[in-house]
């Protein structure tokens, strides 16, 4: 396994998420540069470096910018989703921490291709502390002229503001997120008929993780085929993937997409735990397909692969289980971690995550049924593609994944006499 | 708009382009069930219960939003579409209590109607785990909230943040935790605010009004015009007649008419039945002691007889046939017809939505005959009122009033029914001309059949 470090190349270096440092390793050094180019051309750079959303979902970035208008009376808006809180996710904040002016300049670079003058980074309440870090970033680039009326002394305008969000796992949902901003309920909308970009305030808005964004800046200077030359073909580039559970090393490493999974639990998370035998792997963040120790030895940390054994990529943030672990135990804190931050709208999600965290609760307390494994199953069923977002239907392949199989965990504790 | 054809159930339906398909279904009476789109809030695609299933398409979807195409084919029935909206019932009930014995709503309530159409009939959930919410959470203006009942449909919260732009509800907490609350420190407070009772389509919001005063299925629905105001709201007079007891109203509801009122009636006006019963003129009074129809009518016809000058005062709240019968009785006797309307107009009631500050139902009507707006001038020998709120401050060596409720000083007294126990019709401010239907039968009089019998004694 190579070495792939782009978003986290500069993470080691002491004091880098001050202005000074950052400037002296080439922060904001070729923006003047990127000033030459066009929207157009930094939006084919973008497609053509096959740069996917780093969130979770994977979608190719390019054609989400391609979707904002240039030439809209409406001001346009580029919202940065920071709101990470996908167990087993904890990158984007390495990023705040670690090099803010990164991000700080992919959110440049990003707006001068989208034709947006204000950026919000919409950030999860229990971030505080990395917010201020963030604040103290965005202060000392204004400061230095990078932001407000004239970036970098050029004619471009812009303004970047942290919006705090309350602490809920559903404002990370795109347009839960806007409507949050907009002060509401942080409910995601139905889905627009066509494809179309979001909106805030009825304006037209690019939404993108922090990672995605903090991509840019290597991709605009280094050319997109420097960024294709690492990953796979479909998918291109590096992660940071995160690892946690039951490794020696928990944390966050950057690497190429493709890599095997096993190669990168051993290389940097040090194996599993106390020489242990491995369980399962939940691959990309919670809501994501577990996979068995089997399964987890065939997979490449790539969207293809992933999907292919039926699970997903997710955000990267790998959970590593033991031979010891109590798989029904495992289900129940991710159920009621779902219970928790279902918002509520849609029916099948708001009873069927607090419905599914009781079965599983009976099971576990040895008062449930042999019937109950099947209704769990059914109410999984009707869970998934019901809803008007993508929540329940995570859960409930969470839940058909862990049923499938550890099936005979979950029956071991079934009351007998039943 | 130019048209399409979607086929429904393999019968074919030419519908208006880019409308929701709920809205088709609806209009062409076909069955889908649904809780949080109402045609006056639009759609939410909270409650997942309108799904159908269409040609091409994986997954059901959801009727209210679903925009109809050409050649669009949608199932509303079968095996499967049933047991997804069976599933999804079940997961609405599934915190439920199950207390429709004693809920107001039941008989008029969606989650019954949809269980006998999609329900399991056999519980799989364990009753003790249900989550409990308060029972009695007075949110202000005569709404009381049972949380447990609650489906979340949000159309009480959509009406205060949409309609009213008030604000006053939302929803706080998340997950099977969700409850429909006032904000804090603040009370559902808006001259509209009943209106949520309509609309929630279960038993979560009931009116303190109403609730344990009668159930549903007992009530009659008469269709007539709010008398509360100038601008003619349309409403149902619900009422039912108890054994041994008089016929009552129980509530007046809105009844639609998006000329008018389209969905909803302010709170004064959904609230002026109770007034409308109390202190009612049942008696012939002649100076001040009962007596009899006839002997009233006498005393009426003689009064009329020996009157140097006759002035007639005209209530504005009468409909348009009773008022052109008074004008027709005048004109016979040589008698002044007045209308002192200060008495009606009130600046603070109104508003710029429904409430209007003309507070009598027929002004309009009034305004378009010969009959002037003013008092009296000069002495009056002989006032004869036709339930006119103004009559005591006119002075007359006689006075001759035609009461609906108590508290009239007259020569002679004669009681005349309510609009909700004859039919007729008015005209709103805006010249709109609406019929009301007998409701309720009462014991007064007729007020065309009284002057007809006066007019028939002369």
């Amino acid at each position: 396994m190579r070495d792939a470090r782009i978003v986290s190349r500069r993470f080691d270096i002491p004091q880098i998420h001050t202005i000074e440092v950052a400037r002296n390793h080439g922060a904001y050094e070729k923006l003047h540069w990127a000033f030459a180019l066009s929207s157009d051309e930094i939006i084919t750079m973008i497609h053509e470096s096959g740069l996917r959303g780093k969130g979770g979902g994977g979608a190719p970035a390019g054609d989400k910018w391609s979707l904002m208008p240039l030439n809209d009376s409406r001001p346009s808006y580029l919202v940065v989703n920071c709101d990470e809180s996908e167990p087993g996710t904890f990158k984007d904040r390495q990023i705040i921490v670690k090099d803010p002016h990164l991000l700080i300049e992919g959110i440049i670079l990003t707006c001068y291709a989208i034709n947006a003058h204000h950026a919000y980074i919409y950030i999860r309440g229990e971030y505080a502390p990395f917010q201020q870090i963030l604040q103290t970033a965005i202060d000392e680039a204004y400061r230095a002229g990078y932001l407000g009326a004239s970036a970098d002394g050029s004619d471009f305008a812009l303004d970047i503001t942290i919006h705090r969000g309350a602490g809920a796992y559903i404002c990370g949902e795109k347009s839960a997120l806007l409507e949050s901003m907009e002060g509401k309920r942080g409910h995601p909308r139905l889905k627009p008929k066509q494809k179309e970009c979001e909106w805030y305030f009825g304006n037209p808005t690019l939404v993108n993780n922090v990672e995605t964004i903090a991509s840019v800046p290597f991709i605009v200077y280094d050319g997109p085929m420097a960024y294709r030359a690492f990953g796979t073909a479909k998918s291109p580039g590096t992660l940071l993937f995160a690892i946690s559970g039951h490794v020696e090393r928990p944390g966050v490493y950057e690497a190429e997409f493709g890599v095997s999974m096993m190669e990168y639990i051993n290389r940097f998370g040090g194996g599993i735990k106390g020489g242990k035998k491995l369980k399962a792997v939940i691959p990309g963040g919670a809501s994501t397909a577990v996979l068995t120790a089997e399964e987890a030895a065939g997979a490449t940390l790539d969207y293809e692969t992933l999907q292919s054994m039926r699970s997903a990529l997710g955000t990267g943030g790998m959970i590593v289980m033991d031979e010891d672990t109590d798989m029904v135990e495992a289900l129940k804190n991710l159920l009621e971690f779902y219970r928790h931050e279902s918002c509520g709208q849609c029916t099948p999600c708001r009873e069927g995550t607090g419905w599914s965290d009781i079965i599983v609760h009976n099971i576990l307390e040895g008062t449930a049924s042999s019937t109950d494994i099947d209704r769990l199953l059914q109410l999984s069923r009707t869970m998934n593609g019901q809803t008007i977002c993508v929540f329940a239907p995570a859960v409930s392949m969470v839940i058909d994944s862990f049923i499938s199989k550890f099936r005979d965990e979950f029956e071991a504790k079934l009351r007998k006499d039943l | 708009m130019s048209q399409v054809t979607i086929t429904v159930d393999a019968q074919d339906y030419r519908v208006e382009e880019g409308s929701l398909l709920i809205e088709v279904l609806i209009q062409n009476g076909i069955k889908i069930p649904y809780f949080c789109y109402h045609e006056a809030l639009g759609a939410d695609g909270n409650c997942r219960m309108c799904m159908v299933e269409i040609e091409g398409q994986k997954r059901p979807q959801i009727a209210c939003d679903t925009i109809v195409k050409e050649g669009m084919g949608v199932r509303t029935k079968g095996e499967n579409i049933n047991g997804v909206r069976q599933r999804i019932l079940e997961l609405e009930l599934i915190n439920h209590p199950v207390d429709c014995p004693v809920c107001d709503q039941a008989g008029e309530c969606k989650l019954q109607d949809f269980y006998m159409d999609y329900g399991l009939y056999d519980s799989h959930i364990d009753m003790r785990q249900k989550i409990h919410g308060k029972k009695h959470v007075d949110l202000g203006s005569n709404v009381m909230l049972d949380q447990e009942r609650c489906v979340l449909c949000a159309r009480c919260t959509r009406f205060t943040a949409d309609v009213t732009k008030t604000h006053e509800l939302g929803i706080i907490g998340r997950g099977d935790h969700a409850r429909v609350s006032t904000m804090p420190g603040r009370k559902l407070e808006n001259p509209y605010a009943m209106n949520v009772v309509d609309l929630c389509p279960v038993g979560a919001l009931t009116s303190k009004d109403f609730r344990f005063h009668q159930r549903v299925w007992f009530l009659k629905s008469t269709p007539s015009v709010c008398h509360g105001c100038a601008m003619g709201c349309n409403i149902f007079i619900d009422h039912n007649k108890a054994k041994y007891k008089e016929d009552t109203i129980y509530r007046f509801r809105p009844r639609r008419n998006d000329a008018v009122n389209g969905h909803f009636i302010c709170d004064a006006g959904r609230l002026s039945y109770k007034a409308l019963q109390e202190n009612r003129q049942k008696e012939f009074e002649l100076g001040g002691d009962s007596c009899t129809e006839q002997e009233a009518l006498e005393a009426v016809k003689t009064a009329i007889l020996e009157a140097q000058n006759i002035t007639i005062l005209i209530d504005a709240n009468l409909y348009n046939e009773e008022i052109e019968r008074i004008i027709v009785f005048a004109s016979g006797i040589g008698a002044t017809v007045l209308c002192p309307s200060d008495c009606y107009y009130d600046e603070s009631f109104g508003d710029t939505w429904l409430k209007k500050p003309w507070r009598a139902a027929n002004i309009e009507y009034i305004n378009r005959t010969e009959i002037e707006h003013r008092l009296p001038e000069g002495s009056v020998d002989l006032l004869i009122s036709f339930n006119h709120p103004s009559s005591k401050t006119v002075d007359s060596r006689l006075k001759i009033i035609f009461a609906t409720h108590q508290g009239h000083k007259a020569d002679i007294l004669l009681p005349i029914s309510l609009f909700s126990e004859s039919s007729g019709s008015l005209t709103n401010i805006h010249g709109m001309t609406q019929h009301c239907e007998k409701a309720v039968e009462g014991e007064a009089p007729d007020l065309i059949r009284l002057v007809d019998m006066i007019e028939g004694e002369l």
